[in-house]
């Protein structure tokens, strides 16, 4: 539940998903679930060439299962915090 | 379950025209959409046909050609979205990304042609182009919903074996699955909830250094060195 409790603080600010197919968006982070499923509002893709078919939709819905990375603003991390955290979830907590 | 797209051309036999669904399952339908227009991959739109949004998949069947129709399940749209941008698409639609199994062979532009021989199962993209654009935002949903119905299934067996069993102590704590129930989560919530432990307060405790000076937990090498030196002096 560690990140799922992550993304939710993260909500509002921008963030680049990159999928398992290379594909890299970024957007505003609007909502996320407990499967990571993630929805982004305007949204632009980072690298046209692949898929310039999606240039810019305003909204979309990203299912948690493709996601590679999310790429955080770097102000928004506070890493020994979540080091932590990580640490704690990972024994049962 | 299979992967990707596929032909889809099972209908009822009342005369509806609806889909059969594999109601054994579970399956439900949840949303009907006349009158729209599907594009494949680079293919032209194909046009008129009805999509029908079930809970586990998606399938559009033609109003003319009773044999053509299309399904993807749930667990293979990668993402969807809202396509309002003239220079993307010529019509107002929702773009889907399908998630396809990757070939070595497999060449980017070749199964998008409008070839003779299609196969279906290479298709990347699909727009789903109502006649009535002011429905986008509610298939929008619509997709949204179902997806979360369909999250990745968990092996019984995985879970035996995940990463929940990490062992770090001889007195490990049990672990605690986790939530049932979807829940989307858009404000932004007080306090964070890092740092803050889950309720379990020997865990959050600060780890104590255990003193140990018995000289029977030092190593022996260290030991006979030890002697050694002292018998130099």
């Amino acid at each position: 539940m560690l990140f799922f409790s992550y993304f939710k603080d993260l909500v509002g600010q921008e963030v680049t998903v990159e999928l398992k197919n290379d594909l890299a968006i970024r957007g505003t982070l609007h909502s996320v679930d407990q499967y990571l499923n993630i929805k982004l509002e305007n949204t632009k893709v980072v690298d046209q060439d692949k898929y310039p078919h999606m240039l810019s939709v305003r909204n979309c819905f990203i299912r948690g299962s493709v996601v590679r990375y999310v790429q955080l603003p770097k102000d928004g991390v506070d890493v020994d915090l979540l080091h932590d955290a990580a640490r704690r979830e990972a024994r049962g907590g | 379950m299979v992967a990707g797209l596929r032909e889809f051309a099972l209908r009822s036999g009342d005369g509806s025209g609806k889909p059969v669904l594999d109601e054994s399952s579970g399956e439900e339908l949840m949303h009907v959409q006349p009158s729209v227009a599907v594009a494949l991959g680079n293919r032209p739109v194909e046009f008129p046909g009805t999509l029908y949004i079930t809970s586990r998949k998606l399938i559009w069947l033609s109003d003319v050609d009773m044999a053509k129709g299309y399904a993807v399940d749930f667990l293979s749209i990668s993402l969807h979205a809202v396509s309002r941008d003239p220079e993307a698409y010529s019509s107002p639609c929702i773009y889907t990304q399908i998630e396809v199994e990757e070939d070595e062979d497999d060449d980017d532009d070749s199964d998008t042609e409008s070839t003779e021989v299609l196969d279906l199962s290479k298709i990347r993209e699909m727009r789903l182009v109502p006649s009535d654009s002011t429905q986008l935002e509610t298939m929008f949903d619509v997709f949204c919903e179902c997806a979360e119905l369909n999250p990745e299934p968990v092996d019984e067996e995985e879970e035996e074996e995940s990463g929940h069993n990490w062992v770090f102590s001889a007195d490990q704590m049990d672990v605690r699955g986790g939530d049932e129930d979807a829940e989307w989560q858009i404000s932004q919530s007080p306090t964070s909830v890092i740092g803050h432990s889950n309720g379990d307060e020997g865990l959050a405790q600060p780890m104590l250094e255990l003193q140990i000076n018995d000289q029977r937990f030092e190593d022996a090498e260290e030991m006979v060195h030890e002697s050694e030196t002292k018998d130099h002096h």
